[in-house]
């Protein structure tokens, strides 16, 4: 049983519901069948109780006079006439007995001797008022007093030959059984064609879905049932859902894409300090070589300075380009990394008056294995976010250590530690709540993509987010 | 000629003759009949009625009752003119009665009583019957129980006790069809009513086998009472009697009765009887 449920449910809905229709009306079918037999044999053992009544009344009145005087030959004479009349047919044999039990005579005085115990005939024999006919038993036997003048004075047993009426009943059941099993084909096939084609669509989704490999595709209008169906409303919802999710796998895709620039839009008022600085003085050095052309100590001093200047802005500008040059991706993590990240981060932490603890122990070996483009992006959000957090004239910290197992970047903060919601983004895939930057959610997707952890702690008034590298995780 | 045209020929031929005799002409001459014969079919009946209206010229009365002491009760009353009765009971009342004739079968007055059994029984003698069920016709038949009971006397046991049951079937029909529906083992029948039988319902007869038959014993006679004998109905009665075998009715009525004629006879046509008699009232 259970296995059929199992392999009932395995089946395609397309077949499991014209199967369970098919179910149901053969069900149906032999429930109507069962009350078409008991109605017959209600009608058939009306028939025979009405039969069996006449019988036995138009007996009594015949055989009471002799069944008194206990007259054999009457008694026989009567029965041998009443048989040879025709009622034989149905009557197969009929007793009579006296009130003792003693056979009297019997239509066929060899099964029923003269003067024999009617005990062996009379058992099972049904009364008249409750005559049932069960089985396929050709001949039943009835039981009735036999009265005259107001007193029993004897009894009547006779067999009814039933034979014809148990096959009506067996030809009728055959009828029944042959017509509810061509009906309940033909029903059930049509049921099996209607289903089918009432839930062809519901298929049609499935297969759609099934072809999307995880991705989300409205199905073709065409494709779409006519009319305002239940199955109509799900294609429709089913592709505003798909749309809705296509709108936000590309927002998604959108953001972080642009989460990218953001980090360093952030530090671009930096930067322009950074830049604009040494403007003033490069300038200076132009119109003092202007002014002092013919004076080549001067000349030379103020081209050192431009030439310092200039340098520090080459250094800028590649760094700035480094960070976010696509051709990069691949590149195994050099020490010049970090050097490119402070000289980034350092104008920030210059402009919030910060005090930087910055420590890379690692050696080159050790490194290589892991992406540049990845680890400098973590650490430029984390570190942003750590200036953020540690405010103005804060301590923010980096400290960097490898071997050939991990990388373990440790970056440091003395603000008030992580809020519950840049918790949430960094340690849990918990949907980004509107209103916050996704930095921090990407440096976890980032993290995950390389197989990494992150951890997070809070001590001596420091808030320390520690990222492990394995060596040999998954290439950016 | 059809039976209907004749019948209606009869009809007229009574009438007329109605018309033309005097009173007592119109007076039906009442003959009782016992069941020495096929008293069950009505054919048989009407033609040997028929017969007699030929044969007297005056309406026939056929009078049947149920056993032989009815209608010998209504014959002694004068309740009827003449009976056809069994030779036992003519000679239980032989002081009274007179025979007016004697019905001739296969060329003799005389018949025989049957003991039979079902077919498939084994027994072939009297004596194997003995603790078994048995049909009589009547108490006084003389073939259906006069014969029996005085073998059984003869052999030295007492009839009551010799079967386990007895029954009257009151009739040598109703004795054969006892015997052939397995009611009783055996039973004792008329002779020649079990071959008139054998000849109109074999079926029945083939489901009964004789095992023993009688010496030939005066058959069933036309008796009537002696004071009677000279009244002119009897007289009358007894010449149509005698005269069946000339006319056409009458030869119809006797070939359905499988008789050949009915001649004069003499009482001591009935000593077979009149010995058995004495067997079973010596007991």
């Amino acid at each position: 049983m259970g296995a059929l449920t199992l392999r009932l449910q395995s089946l395609p809905l397309s077949l499991r519901l014209p199967l369970i229709a098919a179910g149901l009306m053969v069900l149906v079918g032999m429930v109507a069948s069962q009350q078409v037999l008991s109605a017959l044999s209600a009608v058939q053992e009306e028939r025979l109780r009405e039969l069996a009544q006449l019988h036995v009344d138009g007996l009594a009145v015949a055989l009471g006079p002799a069944v008194l005087r206990r007259d054999v030959w009457e008694v026989y004479d009567t029965l041998d006439r009443a048989t040879a009349a025709g009622s034989g047919q149905r009557m197969v044999l009929t007793v009579v007995a006296d009130d003792a039990g003693r056979v009297i005579a019997a239509s066929d005085p060899l099964r029923a001797p003269v003067d024999s115990d009617v005990g062996p005939l009379a058992k099972g024999a049904q009364p008249i008022d409750a005559i049932r006919l069960l089985g396929a038993e050709g001949h039943i036997r009835i039981a009735a007093d036999l009265d005259y003048q107001g007193r029993r004075v004897g009894r009547i047993i006779s067999e009814l030959n039933v034979a014809d009426l148990v096959a009506e009943r067996r030809a009728a059941g055959l009828y029944l059984l042959a017509g509810n099993t061509a009906a309940t084909l033909a029903l059930a096939f049509g049921g099996y064609l209607a289903m089918r084609r009432m839930l062809k669509p519901v298929a049609r989704l499935a297969g759609h879905m099934g072809r999307m490999e995880g991705t989300l595709e409205p199905i073709p209008s065409t494709d779409v049932p006519r009319g305002d169906t239940e199955l109509a409303r799900l294609f429709q919802t089913y592709n505003t859902m798909s749309g809705a999710v296509q709108a936000k796998t590309e927002a998604e895709r959108r953001l972080a894409e642009r989460e990218r620039f953001v980090s360093l839009g952030r530090l671009s008022s930096s930067l322009a300090h950074e830049i604009n600085n040494p403007l003033g003085g490069l300038l200076n050095a132009t119109d003092t070589i202007r002014t002092y052309a013919d004076r080549p100590a001067v000349v030379r001093d103020a081209a050192d300075l431009l030439d310092r200047g200039l340098r520090h802005l080459r250094d800028v500008a590649r760094a700035t380009l480094d960070h976010n040059r696509m051709d990069r991706s691949g590149q195994p993590l050099r020490p010049e990394d970090f050097d490119d990240l402070a000289l980034l981060f350092e104008p920030e932490v210059a402009r919030l008056g910060q005090h930087l603890d910055w420590a890379v122990q690692a050696a080159v070996a050790d490194l290589q294995p892991h992406p540049a483009v990845l680890v400098r992006q973590i650490l430029l959000n984390l570190l942003l976010n750590a200036a953020a957090a540690a405010g103005g004239a804060g301590g923010v910290g980096l400290y960097v250590a490898a071997d050939s197992k991990a990388l373990h970047l440790r970056i440091s903060d003395t603000g008030p530690g992580l809020s519950d919601a840049a918790r949430q983004r960094l340690l849990t895939d918990d949907p980004v709540q509107p209103g916050g930057g996704v930095g921090l959610r990407l440096v976890r997707d980032l993290v995950r993509q390389a197989g990494g952890r992150i951890d997070v702690a809070r001590r001596d008034r420091t808030t320390e987010i520690t990222v492990v590298l394995p060596a040999g995780g998954s290439p950016c | 000629m059809t039976t209907q045209t004749r019948r209606q020929a009869l009809a007229l031929i009574a009438t007329a003759f109605a018309a033309a005799s005097p009173a007592w002409a119109q007076t039906p001459i009442r003959l009782g009949l016992t069941p020495v014969f096929l008293d069950n079919d009505g054919e048989v009946i009407e033609r040997l009625r028929a017969a007699l209206v030929r044969g007297t010229g005056r309406p026939i009365e056929l009078v049947q009752r149920r056993t032989y002491q009815e209608v010998t009760g209504l014959l002694l009353e004068g309740g009827v003119d003449a009976a056809w009765l069994c030779g036992f009971p003519f000679l239980q009342h032989e002081a009274r009665l007179a025979l007016l004739g004697v019905p001739v079968w296969r060329g003799a007055p005389l018949y025989q009583s049957y003991l039979i059994v079902g077919a498939d029984d084994p027994a072939t003698g009297l004596s194997d019957l003995r603790g078994g069920t048995h049909a009589y016709s009547d108490p006084d038949s003389n073939s259906g129980w006069l014969v029996t009971v005085s073998d059984i006397v003869r052999m030295g046991e007492a009839p009551e006790a010799f079967f386990a049951r007895t029954l009257f079937a009151y009739g040598h029909r109703n004795v054969t069809r006892a015997v052939a529906g397995g009611l009783t083992r055996s039973g004792s029948v008329d002779g020649y009513v079990w071959e008139a039988l054998a000849a109109v319902e074999p079926a029945l007869t083939a489901r009964t086998r004789v095992i023993s038959r009688s010496e030939r014993l005066g058959f069933p006679p036309f008796v009537t009472r002696r004071e009677a004998v000279a009244d002119p109905a009897v007289t009358t009665l007894q010449a149509a009697i005698f005269g069946l075998n000339t006319s056409p009715e009458g030869q119809e009525a006797l070939r359905l009765l499988q008789l050949d004629r009915v001649e004069a006879g003499t009482p001591s046509l009935f000593d077979g009887i009149r010995s058995r008699m004495r067997d079973v009232q010596g007991t």
